[in-house]
């Protein structure tokens, strides 16, 4: 194996991380916060998809506009879903918490599947790309300027993210509200509040990384769900409920995956890489990057 | 004393015996066909509730296990020889024993853990059974003999029916005993269970090695009365839709997910031309049933005074 094949490996490694970082961000963000564990983080990857295929190819929009507006939709079809779904329950009966919004989310995940399906049909909705042309790195190594600029949509947004969840108020009312819900509610923060503006970003989040990346991977109903698992592996293998974990362990996953698949072929790839992530979980079982500070679903 | 077991097993055993007459009077294989359907999604969620409803873990990797055993039986048929009768048993031994192993490992550590590696076990059997081409051909599909070589349905309802009994007789024996009170205990809430000395870790070994036998028995079941195998079988949607039928019948009744499959399935059957409008009710269905009656048909029933347990 040369040089460049290493290079070619390890750039591809990093910018599939960097989608598995994005995605699975979100959902730590959800699950730290709000203690539900999301299932339905894939249906908002799609929803990304499709309404940046039709801003972009439907009406014309630029690129950047397009992700902005898909980044958007997100938001608010994240905090419309608390609000209508999650809320109710909170309302109506708070124990066994996990388990019951753990099946709400599954309920969410089947009707947005389906009615994406019954809105827009199964077929492939795909775009050739964004922009056009590609970046030479090499005399035969050149990266798609669309993969290049989703690698740098990700990092842009997990360090906006960053920035929002260390130096803006609200976003340390979110880090309070993980910490500690108590605590949270007796400095005067509105959990209310809180919990719907995190499962927003979470889902916004989410479909950031399908707009971001509609011109390799075409809107499909039922596109959601491997990134949905690819960000529960992340998630688990960086350490459940610590948010920052889970940028490191998606650049650690994406490179693993990329490795397998390329000594071992795609088929074999998953049953590899999920086999090694399990063995890592059997010695590591709270994450690679575990937090001494117990969650509040430890409590 | 007899009027209370009466009361106690009355419903059940009317339940079962209701199911064994109907098929004498349908003639229409098409019914027939949806009863075998609903019998074993309704089986099913009854394996299911018994780790979700009793110990309050969610085994999610729960179709792979199902397929496991559809597999193992399937491949004892055509590679060896062995007759379905007895190759069922090994296919729910051998997911029996993998459900046994998987909770030993990850059942030490709080729910959402194990639920989650559940998953990725169940992930990495279905990828594991796509790329082992030259043994389960994929998903080019796999043909397996029948129990039976006949057209009709009925022989293969009531094979069905005596597994649903027998899985019922044995969940239902489990959960009624001292085990079964441990069960509970865990489930409500597992410091108290510990200190009061019962091991969480030995009986959620136990209820959830029981609970994949049963869904590995299934399997087996479904390999020998389809005829044909893909991987598919063990895709994360089977396992949803299992779910939502044991949460909309009930959890910890065991019975009620299969009221619940014999309303829901031959409902969605007859609403079959709106397609997939329906699936988004059945999810809107699940929402419904989660916010406000958490308790499902079961205590919807139990609350009209139905029927009292």
């Amino acid at each position: 194996m040369d040089l460049q094949a290493l290079w070619g490996l390890l750039l591809t490694g990093l910018m599939r991380g960097s989608v598995y970082a994005l995605m699975a961000v979100g959902l730590s963000l959800i699950f730290g916060v709000m203690n539900v564990p999301q299932f339905a983080h894939g249906e908002f990857y799609m929803l990304g998809a499709y309404v940046a295929y039709f801003t972009f190819h439907k009406f014309g929009l630029n690129p950047l506009l397009t992700i902005i507006v898909a980044a958007l939709s997100g938001f608010l079809a994240g905090a419309l879903m608390e609000k209508a779904v999650l809320f109710p329950l909170h309302r109506r009966q708070k124990e066994q918490w996990v388990m019951n919004t753990f099946l709400l989310t599954v309920g969410i995940s089947f009707v947005m599947q389906n009615g994406a399906q019954a809105l827009w049909g199964s077929n492939y909705l795909g775009i050739t790309h964004y922009w056009q042309g590609s970046i030479q790195l090499t005399k035969d190594m050149a990266i798609p300027f669309d993969r290049a600029i989703s690698f740098i949509i990700a990092i842009v947004a997990i360090l906006a993210f960053w920035l929002f969840l260390g130096r803006t108020r609200m976003g340390r009312a979110i880090r309070a509200a993980a910490q500690d819900e108590t605590g949270a509610m007796l400095v005067g923060i509105d959990l209310d509040r809180v919990r719907t503006l995190t499962f927003a970003l979470g889902a916004m989040l989410a479909a950031i990384a399908g707009a971001s990346l509609l011109s390799m991977n075409p809107a499909h109903p039922t596109m959601g769900r491997e990134p949905l698992y690819k960000s529960w592996v992340v998630v688990i293998v960086g350490g459940l409920g610590n948010i920052g974990a889970a940028i490191p362990a998606g650049f650690l996953v994406g490179m693993l995956e990329t490795l397998t698949s390329y000594f071992l072929g795609a088929s074999w790839q998953n049953v590899v890489s999920l086999s090694i992530i399990i063995v890592i979980l059997l010695f590591k079982p709270n994450g690679i990057f575990a937090s001494e500070v117990k969650g509040i679903w430890e409590r | 004393m007899v009027s209370k077991a009466i009361c106690f097993f009355g419903p059940i055993v009317i339940g079962f015996a209701v199911l064994a007459a109907g098929p004498l009077l349908i003639r229409d294989e098409y019914l027939l066909n949806l009863m075998v359907v609903s019998l074993y999604f309704g089986t099913q969620a009854m394996a299911f509730d018994f780790t979700a409803g009793f110990i309050g873990i969610i085994n999610f990797g729960f179709a792979a296990f199902l397929g496991l055993g559809a597999y193992i039986s399937a491949l004892l048929a055509v590679k060896l020889g062995i007759s379905p009768w007895l190759g069922i048993w090994c296919g729910a031994t051998g997911a029996g024993l993998l459900g046994w192993l998987t909770g030993m490992l990850t059942l030490r550590l709080r729910g959402i853990f194990a639920a989650v590696m559940a998953w990725f076990v169940g992930l990495t059997l279905l990828a594991l059974a796509a790329a082992l081409v030259p043994l389960t051909r994929g998903y080019l599909g796999l043909n397996v003999p029948l129990f039976l070589d006949t057209s009709s349905r009925r022989p293969f309802f009531y094979i069905l029916l005596s597994i649903t009994a027998f899985t019922y007789i044995v969940l239902r024996g489990t959960t009624g005993s001292r085990i079964g009170l441990a069960f509970r205990a865990i489930g409500q809430n597992m410091e108290v269970a510990r200190a009061s000395g019962v091991d969480p870790r030995k009986y959620r070994v136990l209820n959830f090695a029981l609970s994949c036998f049963f869904s590995g028995l299934l399997g087996g079941f479904y390999a020998h009365f389809i005829g044909i195998l893909t991987p598919d079988i063990m895709d994360t949607k089977h396992t949803v839709e299992v779910l939502a039928l044991a949460y909309v019948g009930g959890r910890g009744s065991l019975w009620g997910g299969l009221l619940a499959a014999f309303l829901i399935i031959p409902l969605f059957e007859y609403l079959k031309p709106l397609f997939e409008i329906r699936l988004v009710i059945y999810g809107l269905l699940l929402i419904c049933f989660v916010i406000f009656c958490p308790g499902g048909l079961a205590a919807l029933l139990r609350r009209r005074g139905v029927w009292r347990r």
